[in-house]
Formats: C-alpha cells, sequence, structure tokens
C-alpha cells in the first residue's frame, strides 16, 4: 500500500541577497541585487558605479594628447578599439585622412585585440561556470603570445596607445609580420583544442542550452548590440553594414543564427568570430601597402576643429562609439562614450527572471561585460 | 605600554577583559618569540594566499600571473581565495572609488591577522592617472594599511612577482608581536560611508556642527 | 508654420572661441514656431529682424559654422545671423506629422535637429514605429551642459537600414528656477533602452527625466551632491581625495 504523500504549502518569503561587488566571477565589481523566492530569481537590480573613474570628466580636463592616451583604459581588454573609435571621431571632426596602410595597421591590430579579448571571455565564462582555475591556462597562453606581437607593436601589453588620431603609432618591422603570420598558422589549432574541451561537453551544454534565451524584441527595445544580437538573429555588424576604414575590401562574413539564441549560441558566435578574425588578419597581412602611418602630426598641443560628431566601431563587445563636442580649444568640450557594455547589461533583469540561481552566472558571463566599460 | 599587557585601545578597554590566561600565554609568547618567529615566518612567508580583489585592468595583469606563463604558484600563492575568511594577503588590482571603498574595508576587516596589503598598479598607489577624479581615492592607503607598494599601469606580471617577493622578505624579517600591537595603533584606516562616499569622519564632523549650530539657534527654555 | 520673424539675436560674436559649438546650436535662426510650443532653444536677445524666408536660401552645409561666416563678413555690424537652415529628410517627416523641428548643422554629415521638450516623446514614438523610418536603435542619451543651455541629445540609428538622426532637447538655463533642475520628459516608458542612459544623465549632468520609472544616480552614490558634469561643479576635497602636501605634485 502506497503511503500518501501529503503536500504542504509552505508559506515563503523572498530574501534579497547581495551578489557582489567582490566576487569572483563578477568580472570587475557589480553589484546584484537579487531578489530570490527559494532558488528562483524574482528580481535583479545591478548596482553599478563602483569603477566610476569619471573618464568623461577627464576628457573635458585633458587636452586631446593627453586624453588619447588615457582612453585605453575605458575598456583595457579592447584597447585598440577605445582608441580608434575616439580617433575615428576626431578625424570626422578635423578632416584628416588616415593612410591606407595606418588603416590596414589599425585592422590587424584591433582583429588581434579581438582575439585576446574573446580568449579572456573563454577563459572567465569557464571559471563562471565552475571549472575552477584549470580550464584558462589554454587561453591564456594563447593570449601571452599576442602579447608579445602587440607589445613589439605598441610598447604596452595592455594600454597599447598606439592608435592616434590621424594614423597609428609605430610601424612594424617585417619580421614582426612572420611572427604573426606563423601565430595564425598555428591559432586555429588551438581553438579546436578549446572547442574540444567546452563545445560539446555534457556539463557545459546542460548549463548553457536553452538558458537565457534573448528574444528579438527585447533586443531592439534595450539597443543591444555585438555577438549578443547577432546570436539572436539580426545580422548587425559595424564593419559589414556602416563599413568603416578598409573593412569593405576585406571578405568575411557576418556571423548570425538564425534563431533567437540562448547562452550556447552566444559562445558560439564568439568562437566563429575568433576563427574569422584569423582570416581578417590573414588577409590584412597580404594585402598592406607601403606608406605613411600618420596623418597628423602628434604633438602636445594639437586641437581638433570645432564641431560635433559621433563615430563607432565594433568591438568584440558591441558598438563602441564615442559623441565628441569639440570647441576648437585645447580640450574637448564633451566627450561621450557609447559603450557596449553598458547597454547590454541592461539586458540582464529580463533575461534572469525567473531562472534559478545558477543560471545567473552563466547568463551574465555570456553577455560578455567588462565593468569600466559600464562605469567609465 | 608595559611589557606584560598587549596594548588594547582607549575605545575598546571597557570592553576587552583579559583573563589571566590571556596574560600567561601572551607572556609565554614573547618569550618563546626568537625561537618561533623565524620559522613561523618562514612558513607563512612561503604560502600568502591571495584575495581574489581584481577591481579593473590590474587584475588582467593578476590574472596573467596566476597562468601559465608568469606563475605565482611557484613562489606559493599556490590559490586565490574568493572569500576574505581564507586569504593572507589583499593584492588590491585595480582603481578604488568611492562607492568600492566601504567594501574594500569590510574585506580588509574580514581578513584574519596576519594579513598583509600590496597596493597595486598606480592607481593604488597614489590615484595614478585619476588623481583629480571626483570619484577616485587617491591611493588605498588613504584607507588601508599598505605593506608593499606597486606602480605601473598596469604593472608587468614580472612586477607582481617582484612585489611579492619583497612582500615575502618583509615578513620574513618582521617581529609579529610587534606588528600584532601596531595593529591597534593603525591610524591611517579610514571608514567610509556606504551611501555617500564619504569618510564617516567628515560626516559626523558635519552632523556636529549642524547640531551645534541648530542647539544654538534653539530658544532657550530652561529658564 | 508660420514665417514670422521672431525676435531673437544670435550671441556669435560674444564669445567666439568657447562657445562654438553652442553658436551653432543656437545661431540657427529663430524658424517659425507653430502655435503650440517653442522649441527651448538658446534663446539670445532679439536677432535683427530679418524675413524668414530662409526656406529659399540653400541650407549651409555642416562643419564650418554659419556664424564664422557671416562674422568676418561685417565686421562693423552685429554678425548677421546665419541663415535657417532648410529642414531635410527627417524634419520634412515630422513637420508633415505636426511636429515643428529646427535643424542645427550637420554632426558630420547627420541630420540634427532640435525638438521641443513636449513634442519629444511623440517624436520618438513615430520614428521608431512608423515603417518608413524605421529609427529603432537608441545608442545613447547624451546630457551637455552648454553656455547657456541643457542639452539633451539622442543619437538614432536602425537595425536595419543606414540611416542616422540626432535630436537634441535644448532648455534654456535662464527657465531653470535656483535649486531646481531642468526637465524633460522621459523615453522609458516605452523604450527601454533609453533607462539607464537617462539615469546616467540625471547622475551626471543634472536633467530630471520626468515619469521616470526610477530616477536614481547610476554611477555615483546614490546620496552624492552635485552633478559633475557640469561646469559649475566644485569637487568634494576630504580626507580621501586631498593632495597630500607632501606629494610632489
Amino acid at each position: 500500500m502506497a503511503t500518501e504523500i501529503q503536500e504542504i504549502d509552505l508559506k515563503t518569503d523572498e530574501m534579497i541577497i547581495n551578489m557582489g561587488p567582490q566576487h569572483p566571477a563578477t568580472h570587475g565589481v557589480l553589484r546584484l541585487l537579487l531578489t530570490l523566492d527559494g532558488e528562483t530569481v524574482k528580481h535583479v537590480e545591478p548596482v553599478l558605479g563602483h569603477l566610476h573613474r569619471a573618464q568623461e570628466w577627464q576628457g573635458q580636463n585633458r587636452t586631446w594628447f593627453q586624453y588619447q592616451a588615457l582612453i585605453d583604459r575605458v575598456d583595457y581588454l579592447s584597447g585598440m578599439f577605445t582608441s580608434w573609435a575616439m580617433a575615428r571621431a576626431c578625424e570626422q571632426l578635423d578632416g584628416v585622412t588616415v593612410p591606407e596602410r595606418a588603416e590596414y595597421l589599425r585592422v590587424i591590430v584591433s582583429e588581434m585585440n579581438r582575439i585576446t579579448s574573446h580568449l579572456l571571455w573563454l577563459g572567465t565564462y569557464l571559471i563562471d561556470l565552475g571549472a575552477m582555475f584549470g580550464f584558462p591556462f589554454y587561453p591564456f597562453r594563447e593570449r601571452e603570445k599576442l602579447f608579445d606581437l602587440l607589445e613589439e607593436i605598441a610598447g604596452q601589453r595592455m594600454m597599447f596607445n598606439y592608435i592616434r588620431i590621424g594614423g597609428v603609432l609605430r610601424d612594424p618591422k617585417p619580421a614582426w609580420f612572420d611572427k604573426l603570420k606563423a601565430f595564425l598558422d598555428e591559432f586555429p589549432d588551438r581553438i579546436d583544442e578549446y572547442e574540444a574541451i567546452v563545445t560539446q561537453n555534457p556539463i557545459f551544454l546542460k548549463r548553457t542550452k536553452g538558458v537565457g534565451i534573448l528574444k528579438q524584441s527585447v533586443a531592439t527595445d534595450y539597443g543591444v548590440t555585438g555577438p549578443c544580437l547577432r546570436s539572436s538573429g539580426i545580422a548587425m555588424d559595424l564593419r559589414r553594414t556602416r563599413p568603416y576604414s578598409i573593412y569593405p575590401d576585406i571578405k568575411f562574413d557576418v556571423i548570425t543564427f538564425d534563431k533567437e539564441g540562448d547562452t550556447w549560441d552566444r559562445y558560439m558566435a564568439r568562437i566563429l568570430e575568433m576563427r574569422q578574425c584569423v582570416d581578417i588578419i590573414r588577409q590584412c597581412v597580404e594585402k598592406i601597402p607601403t606608406g605613411d602611418i600618420m596623418g597628423k602630426k602628434q604633438m602636445a598641443g594639437m586641437r581638433v576643429k570645432a564641431g560635433e560628431g559621433f563615430a563607432a566601431v565594433e568591438s568584440p563587445r558591441g558598438v563602441l562609439g564615442c559623441y565628441v563636442v569639440s570647441g576648437g580649444g585645447e580640450k574637448a568640450v564633451r566627450f561621450r562614450w557609447r559603450n557596449p557594455s553598458f547597454c547590454n547589461l541592461t539586458i540582464l533583469p529580463e533575461l534572469l527572471k525567473g531562472c534559478p540561481l545558477s543560471d545567473i552566472m552563466a547568463i551574465f558571463g555570456s553577455i560578455d561585460i567588462i565593468l569600466p566599460d559600464v562605469d567609465r | 605600554m608595559s611589557n606584560t599587557n598587549p596594548v588594547v585601545p582607549e575605545e575598546l578597554r571597557e570592553t576587552v577583559t583579559l583573563s589571566s590566561l590571556d596574560l600567561m600565554i601572551d607572556a609565554l609568547g614573547q618569550v618563546l618569540s626568537p625561537v618561533l618567529s623565524p620559522i613561523a615566518n618562514l612558513a607563512r612567508s612561503n604560502s600568502v594566499w591571495p584575495l581574489t580583489f581584481g577591481t579593473s585592468c590590474c587584475a588582467i595583469e593578476m590574472m596573467s600571473v596566476g597562468m601559465s606563463a608568469f606563475d605565482i604558484s611557484r613562489f606559493g600563492s599556490e590559490v586565490f581565495r574568493a572569500t576574505p575568511r581564507q586569504a593572507d594577503m589583499i593584492l588590491t588590482a585595480g582603481t578604488i572609488t568611492r562607492k568600492m571603498a566601504p567594501a574594500l574595508i569590510t574585506l580588509y576587516e574580514q581578513m584574519p591577522e596576519p594579513k598583509y596589503v600590496i597596493a597595486m598598479g598606480a592607481c593604488t598607489v597614489t590615484g595614478g592617472m585619476f588623481n583629480d577624479s571626483y570619484s577616485v581615492v587617491q591611493g588605498v592607503d588613504r584607507i588601508i594599511p599598505v605593506d608593499v607598494y606597486l606602480p605601473g599601469c598596469p604593472p608587468r606580471p614580472e612586477g607582481i612577482l617582484d612585489a611579492l617577493l619583497k612582500l615575502q622578505q618583509k615578513i620574513r624579517t618582521e617581529n609579529y608581536g610587534d606588528r600584532r600591537k601596531k595593529m591597534y595603533a593603525q591610524t591611517s584606516v579610514r571608514k567610509v560611508d556606504y551611501d555617500t562616499g564619504r569618510c564617516l569622519e567628515d560626516l559626523l564632523g558635519v552632523v556636529k556642527e549642524d547640531t551645534t549650530a541648530a542647539l544654538a539657534k534653539a530658544p532657550d527654555t530652561t529658564t | 508654420m508660420t514665417d514670422e520673424a521672431k525676435p531673437e539675436e544670435t550671441k556669435s560674436d560674444a564669445k567666439p572661441e568657447e562657445v562654438k559649438p553652442e553658436a551653432k546650436a543656437e545661431a540657427p535662426k529663430a524658424e517659425a514656431k507653430s502655435t503650440d510650443s517653442a522649441p527651448a532653444e538658446a534663446a539670445k536677445p532679439a536677432d535683427t529682424a530679418k524675413p524668414a524666408e530662409a526656406a529659399a536660401k540653400p541650407a549651409a552645409p555642416a562643419a564650418a559654422a554659419p556664424a564664422k561666416a557671416a562674422a568676418p563678413a561685417k565686421p562693423a555690424e552685429p554678425a548677421k545671423p546665419p541663415e535657417p537652415l532648410e529642414p531635410a529628410k527627417f524634419g520634412q517627416f515630422l513637420k508633415e506629422h505636426g511636429i515643428a523641428s529646427e535643424r542645427q548643422p550637420d554632426s558630420c554629415g547627420v541630420e540634427t535637429i532640435v525638438i521641443a521638450g513636449d513634442q519629444l516623446e511623440k517624436t520618438m514614438r513615430l520614428l521608431r514605429n512608423s515603417s518608413e523610418i524605421k529609427l529603432d536603435l537608441l545608442l545613447t542619451v547624451t546630457g551637455i551642459d552648454s553656455a547657456d543651455t541643457f542639452d539633451s541629445v539622442y543619437h538614432l540609428w536602425s537595425y536595419s537600414h543606414l540611416e542616422q538622426l540626432v535630436i537634441k532637447v535644448l532648455l534654456k538655463k535662464a527657465d531653470v528656477a535656483e535649486g531646481d533642475l531642468p526637465t524633460v520628459p522621459s523615453l522609458s516608458n516605452f523604450w527601454s533602452a533609453a533607462n539607464w542612459h537617462e539615469r546616467e544623465t540625471y547622475d551626471l549632468v543634472g536633467i530630471r527625466y520626468t515619469s521616470h520609472p526610477y530616477l536614481r544616480r547610476i554611477l555615483n552614490p546614490w546620496d552624492w551632491e552635485g552633478h559633475p558634469l557640469r561646469r559649475d561643479y566644485k569637487q568634494l576635497v576630504d580626507a580621501l581625495n586631498d593632495k597630500n602636501p607632501h606629494s610632489m605634485r
């Protein structure tokens, strides 16, 4: 005789739990105020500003030449892109033509930076999901090789200060290109190595398949851009849709998925983007012309003509835009950064509604945000 | 400050009662210290476990130093602990803003003794490139006591290892009893309010001023 | 849209260096306004009466400030206010739907229009939902503290086509009472992208967005005083950021 199972209606209450600002998985200092009902998330309020360093205020209080060096820190994983956005905005105002060799070099180093950013994302994402410190040793090995190359050309491992208004800073020696080609030859095998560990891993699949589905209507409402958007089916990649620099001459496809993406799709989009970067860099290295690398004299008192303009680049996280208002003086009147992480983070409360506690990190990590980009 | 009693600060004097057992253990420690200290210090210096405290760019270099190319674990920092209760050292990697300051102070206070701080990167040493910014604390030594200052923006992973080695040397040559006494007498620790990001002393000063002003204006009802 | 010469004067000569962008912002002539509201543009004292058949004149193109061109021409008299610009594609579209807008010099080739604060919501809904113009990516909401206005600037792109638009709402500082904040209606109720951007603008520049669901400081601590990106912001100096007299700086 089976015993009857009595269901008791337990009265539960909601808990408000604080996650962060110091947390191994919050990718910096982000505080999440979670309202939980048991283990289900009812509401999430991200509290930002723990890394608000007043970089827009700095834009108004540093000269143009000084500020170029400081903006690598706005998004330190993709410092080249921030410099590029500022350079594009100021070049538009000034009417400066960037020499073609400089454009090719910009694309090469930026795509290398995209690879390093995605590699770091991959490493830290696996830490978030619980692979602890085992997995990131692999992507960081490749990052070190890329850092050596970038250090040779830019002088610094992370805060490059390489892309300037009017061109690039330094011309690499021919040996640099050989080393770069050697790296590009071995890198696709490395990506295969990562994929062998992660992509069909049953634990990874269980944690990311079907989790955090981002609907297209939600994405467009919140202004999402970047791999998050493309993995949800909307093909918007600035390099193809509003091409800039020499991207029209480079053959590559926009990686878009055709259904509304979950976390696994966002992961896959970034892996495919890494492979695509290898292709892009190869094409650039073949086609790069000789010539000048700087179109505007870099000097301490340099100025940008009066006006206002907005320019954007496609950074690893999305559309990174720079809105600059210049008065023709030695300092800008207003600098406003349109950061992809700030805009993509707004979908977090939406995506986390009704999720179990363990999905928070899976979803949050897959949006790929970086805190100084959010807080400036 | 007699030799037999440990130094108890003024504010705590009413709450702390030292039993005779405490006094005995303390005295014993004082006696054995010349022998035990070097051994303890050697052991302690070779296993300094950092806290995963990465605020901004320096955190990436901290990650790089933990990875296989620069490998901090060969110097004893095998694991980075996520919780301050199990960590020995804070490597403040990244800018500390006023909003983050109370969290850092809480973390520092949650760490058990002996604890050490390496101020990593220009932002935490003196405020760095944000030296006139309205929201950045100009150097983390304004809120927690620092043992080793490591400049750089960001310092190379080899720089972090150098700082760690200097810290290890400092630990090996320190007298732990003196350090405990100094712990009570720290003057560089400032409390920061969570909501406004301002020093608590300043806020209390403002409140006191307001109260005195209000009382001065209040009609005198005693006569 | 009646063609009345609204008495407005430009101060384009007054502070040439400093107010270049503002000069461009305010300089474009008073477009005759429809009766419901006048856009809160940088209102300056009366302008020399200029018949506003500027629509006949071709629109002055982007970068060079029209004020600059006018000033050297006649040094003796006050500078001729620059020609009002003919409404371009989006301005025309809005005019057809009954929203008055004023065109400013293009920001690097992108059409820039000024809208009155109370028309803003209607404009945004129109631009986003109309099928022929689908500007559905709100990139950013910026606040700027110009010389005599607070500007709330909206950059619009589209996910599906290549159009761009910049919309500005100019709030005269003279209109704002002492201790109050300039107000703009919020877009967050129907366009979620604006939510955090408006909070940030409120935090840093101090423009209050009415009917915003949660207008609380987002980047600075919640009880922070002052709006840091304003021109008259005095930084708080206390033990956490005072300059050490022994420091070398």
